[in-house]
C-alpha cells in the first residue's frame, strides 16, 4: 500500500496538479459552507420532527392543547392500545388495498394513455392537456364532485334507474366487505373483516382517475427517450407491435415505472382531503384511512394520534429504503 | 480572496440567524402590545357558519358593536363536523400561543379539557359581580363551572332530543307519534310509516354526530335520565340491559333510515324530512332554526315531539364562550362580548335566529317561535342531562371513543362490541 502510493509523487513534475488537489478540497469545503443551513433546517425540521412525534407516541400527553411528556408506562403502551382498535386495524386494512389498487389503476392508465398518445398522432397536445389537467385540480374540488356523482340518491344512480336497474349500487355507504377473508366476533383481537370495501372502490376509482395524468406524462418522458433505432431494427426483423412493446418498449420503461411507483405511492399513502371530501370514515369506517384517524385524535389523544402517524411513517418506509438502498447501489457503480 | 468569503457566508449566516430571531420575537409582540393599550378589536371563534346560525352570530357581533363603538369584529368561524374541525383549527392556536379573544364551547366535558390544560380564563369574579348564578336554572350553572369555578357564560340551550316529524307523511300511514308511548311505541309507529310504503327515518350522519345523538336519545329514554348520569361516574355499566335493549332499538330504528345516511349531512336529512321523503329525523333543535331559513313552516311542513321514553328527559347541549387564560390580545373588548353575551334583549334576539331558548330567565320569551316556548316550559320541568355526543356529558376522549364505537356499530351492528369498548373506556378514560 505505502510503495504503490508513495511512488507516483516523483514521476508527476507537473506543478498544476498539486494545485489541483487543495483547489478541490477549497471548493468542498466550501460547499459544505453552503449546504450547511439547508442541511441544518432540513435536519431540524424533518429529523428532529419526526424524533418528537416518536417520543410523544411513548408520552403521556391526552388533551391536545396541554403537554405532558412524561413517559406511560408500560413503554408504548399506547401502541398496544391501537393494534387492538377496531378503527386502528379498518385503517390499515383499507390503507393497504387503497395502495395496491390505486396504483395499479394509475400506472396502467398512465401507461395506455402514453402509449396512446405517442403513437396516435392527431391531437397529441389536446389529449396530453385532457389527461393532465386532473392533476392539476385540488383533491378538495374533484373529491365534493365525485361525491355527487356516487351520492346514492342522485348523482350517476339517477342513470342507472332510467336504464332500469331498480336497486343501483350504493357507492360510497355500502359497508360490505369483497372476497372477505373471516367473520370477526367482535372481541377477539382481529375486529375487521380482511377484503376489499366496496365503498373504498369509488374513492380508490376517483383518486386514480385524478393521478392517472401525472403517470403518463412520465411515461410520455421515457416513451421519448427510446430510440427509433431500436423499434425500426425490430421491425425490420419482423416483429410485430406486441413483441416490439413486450421486448423494446416495456424494459425502457422499467426506469419510468419505477419513478411512478414511489411517487405515487406517496399520494396513496398519505390520502385525506379526497376521503374527506367524498365520504368521510363510513359506516364500520369502511372508509377510513390513517389520516382522517390522526385529524380526529389530535385534540382528545395527542399520543395516540402520534403513534399513529409513526406507524404511517413506517408503512413509507417500507417501501422507500428499498428504494433509496437501490438508488445509492447503483450511484456508487457508476 | 478566501478570508473575505468566508467573512461574507458566516456574516450571511449569523444575518439570517438574526432574522429568524427577530421575526421570532415579532410574533409575539402585538399581543403584549395590544393587550396593554388599544382593545379596538375582538376577534371570535365559533362553528356557526350554516344560514341561520351566522345569522345569530352576528346578533350577537351587533351587539358588543353597539356596547363598544368603534370596535372591530373579526368573525373568525371554521365549517363542519359538529364544530370538529373548528376545535382542531383553535387547538392549534392554543398550542401556538396565540388565541382569539373568544371562543365558543360547549360546557361541562368539553369545558373540561380546555380548563385541565389551563387554556380558558377563570370567570368566577365576573359571575359574582353580575350575580349571573341566580338568573338561570341551577343545572345551568352547574354545567359552566369547573371544580367550582366559572369558566365559561351561557349564550344558549339546546335540546339534542328531538324528533321533527313531517306531518303529511304520518298522516297518510295513519300515525300519530306519542312521546308517552316509550321507544317501542315508536319503533312500532315506524314500521307502520314503512307499511304504508314511505321511508320512515331520515338520517344523515357523514358527520357521525348525528348517529350518535340518535343513539344517545335511544340509550336515555331506555335507561332514564338518573342513570345516564351514572354511565359518566361509571356507576352505571354500558352493559346493562336497558343499554343492551336500547341498541337492539337503534338497529332496528337504522334499518328503517334512508340507505345513503353515511353519504349525508345532518341538515340535508333534515331538509329531506321536511320535503317529505321520510316521516321523522332525530336532529338537535338548532335543525329547527335550519328548517324555518330554508323556508319551510312550522308546525305544517314540520312539526315536532320529545322523542319518546319513559320519562321527560331534556338532552341539554349548551353553547357559551369562554376567554384564554394566557395570551388574550384584547382584555377589554373581551369582557365587554362577555357582557354582551350575558344581556337578556341580546339572549332573546339570539334565540329567535338561533332556534335554541335563552339561558337566562330573566330574557323575555313570549316573542320566541311556538317551538322555542315549548322547550322553555319542558326546559324548566324536564330532567336535564348533558349530551355524550357534542362532549358535553364527557370530556373529550371518551367522546371520541363514544363517537368510533357508534360509527363501528353502524357498520357491523355487533352488539357485544359496542359494549365491550364502552365498559372498557368507562374504566379507563373517566
Amino acid at each position: 500500500m505505502t510503495t504503490s502510493t508513495a511512488q507516483p509523487t516523483p514521476v508527476d513534475p507537473d506543478p498544476r496538479s498539486r494545485k489541483q488537489v487543495p483547489h478541490n478540497v477549497r471548493t468542498s469545503r466550501k460547499a459544505a459552507w453552503i449546504f450547511a443551513p439547508s442541511l441544518l433546517v432540513s435536519f431540524l425540521f424533518v429529523y428532529v420532527f419526526i424524533g418528537i412525534t416518536a417520543y410523544i407516541s411513548l408520552s403521556n400527553w391526552k388533551i391536545g392543547t396541554s403537554p405532558n411528556m412524561s413517559l406511560r408506562q408500560p413503554l408504548g403502551a399506547t401502541y398496544g392500545e391501537l393494534v387492538q382498535e377496531q378503527r386502528f386495524q379498518a385503517d390499515i386494512r383499507n390503507v393497504v388495498v387503497f395502495t395496491v389498487i390505486f396504483l395499479l389503476l394509475a400506472i396502467l392508465g398512465g401507461l395506455v394513455a402514453a402509449l396512446f398518445i405517442h403513437h396516435v398522432a392527431a391531437g397529441k397536445g389536446l389529449f396530453r392537456t385532457v389527461f393532465l389537467l386532473p392533476y392539476a385540480l385540488s383533491f378538495i374540488v374533484t373529491g365534493v364532485a365525485w361525491r355527487w356523482i356516487f351520492a346514492p340518491s342522485t348523482g350517476v344512480n339517477e342513470i342507472l334507474r332510467n336504464m332500469g336497474i331498480q336497486n343501483p349500487p350504493g357507492w360510497t355507504t355500502d359497508p360490505t366487505i369483497l372476497g372477505a377473508l373471516n367473520d370477526p366476533s367482535g372481541t377477539d383481537f382481529l375486529k375487521v373483516q380482511l377484503g376489499i370495501p366496496v365503498a373504498l372502490l369509488p374513492i380508490i376509482f376517483a383518486a386514480a382517475w385524478q393521478l392517472v395524468g401525472f403517470a403518463m406524462a412520465m411515461y410520455l418522458a421515457g416513451l421519448a427517450s427510446i430510440p427509433e433505432e431500436h423499434l425500426e431494427a425490430a421491425n425490420v426483423d419482423g416483429a410485430n407491435i406486441w413483441q416490439r412493446l413486450r421486448y423494446i418498449v416495456l424494459p425502457q420503461l422499467w426506469p419510468s415505472t419505477i419513478t411512478c411507483f414511489v411517487l405515487l405511492l406517496h399520494v396513496a399513502l398519505k390520502i385525506f382531503d379526497l376521503v374527506v371530501a367524498m365520504s368521510g370514515s363510513g359506516p364500520g369506517f369502511v372508509t377510513d384511512v390513517p389520516g382522517i384517524y390522526i385529524y380526529n385524535y389530535l385534540t382528545s389523544r395527542y399520543d395516540k394520534a402520534s403513534a399513529m402517524a409513526i406507524i404511517l411513517l413506517l408503512l413509507t418506509l417500507v417501501v422507500i429504503v428499498p428504494y433509496l438502498v437501490r438508488g445509492y447501489r447503483k450511484e456508487r457503480k457508476a | 480572496m478566501r478570508a473575505p468569503s468566508k467573512l461574507k457566508i458566516s456574516l450571511a449566516v449569523t444575518a439570517a440567524a438574526s432574522l429568524i430571531a427577530v421575526t421570532g420575537c415579532s410574533a409575539n409582540q402585538p399581543s403584549e402590545s395590544s393587550a396593554s393599550g388599544g382593545s379596538d378589536k375582538l376577534e371570535i371563534t365559533s362553528w356557526w357558519t350554516s344560514g341561520s346560525e351566522a345569522d345569530a352570530l352576528n346578533v350577537l357581533i351587533d351587539g358588543v358593536k353597539a356596547a363598544k363603538p368603534g370596535l372591530s369584529v373579526d368573525n373568525a368561524a371554521v365549517s363542519g363536523g359538529g364544530g370538529a374541525n373548528a376545535r382542531q383549527a383553535l387547538a392549534a392556536r392554543l398550542q401556538a400561543g396565540s388565541p382569539p379573544d373568544s371562543w365558543q364551547v360547549h360546557p361541562a366535558g368539553q369545558l373540561k379539557s380546555y380548563v385541565d390544560g389551563g387554556q380558558v380564563a377563570d370567570l368566577t369574579e365576573l359571575w359574582t359581580q353580575n350575580n349571573w348564578a341566580s338568573q338561570m336554572p341551577k343545572d345551568v350553572a352547574a354545567a359552566q363551572q369547573v371544580n367550582g369555578k366559572y369558566y365559561t357564560v351561557p349564550i344558549g340551550v339546546h335540546r339534542g332530543n328531538v324528533l321533527w316529524t313531517n306531518p303529511a307523511v304520518l298522516a297518510k300511514a295513519n300515525v300519530k307519534i306519542d312521546p308517552a308511548a316509550g321507544v317501542d311505541g315508536l319503533i312500532a309507529s315506524l314500521k307502520q310509516v314503512q307499511a304504508s310504503g314511505a321511508t320512515p327515518v331520515c338520517l344523515g350522519d357523514k358527520d357521525i354526530f348525528a348517529s350518535a345523538e340518535l343513539l344517545e336519545s335511544v340509550i336515555m329514554s331506555r335507561t332514564g335520565a338518573d342513570n345516564w348520569k351514572k354511565l359518566f361516574t361509571n356507576e352505571y355499566s354500558f352493559d346493562a340491559p336497558e343499554v343492551k335493549q336500547a341498541l337492539a332499538d337503534y338497529k332496528t330504528i337504522l334499518s328503517l333510515a334512508n340507505k345513503d345516511h353515511s353519504a349525508i349531512t345532518w341538515d340535508e336529512a333534515a331538509k329531506k324530512m321536511a320535503n317529505g321523503a321520510c316521516a321523522v329525523n332525530l336532529m338537535g333543535d338548532w335543525a329547527y332554526g335550519e328548517l324555518v331559513n330554508g323556508g319551510k313552516n312550522p308546525g305544517k311542513d314540520f312539526t315536532w315531539v320529545t322523542f319518546p321514553g319513559k320519562e321527560d328527559i331534556f338532552d341539554y347541549v349548551g353553547d357559551g364562550f369562554s376567554i384564554p387564560a394566557n395570551n388574550i390580545p384584547h382584555a377589554d373588548a373581551a369582557n365587554a362580548w362577555l357582557k354582551t353575551l350575558m344581556d337578556p334583549k341580546i339572549q332573546t334576539e339570539f334565540a329567535a335566529k338561533k332556534g335554541s331558548i335563552p339561558a337566562l330567565k330573566s330574557a323575555d320569551i313570549s316573542g320566541l317561535s311556538e317551538y322555542q316556548k315549548e322547550a322553555a316550559k319542558s326546559f324548566a320541568s324536564a330532567e336535564v342531562v348533558s349530551s355524550l355526543a357534542h362532549a358535553q356529558a364527557a370530556g373529550a376522549e371518551f367522546a371520541q371513543t363514544y363517537a368510533d364505537a357508534v360509527s363501528t356499530f353502524n357498520g357491523s351492528g355487533n352488539i357485544d362490541a359496542f359494549i365491550a369498548s364502552m365498559t372498557q373506556a368507562q374504566k379507563t378514560q373517566l
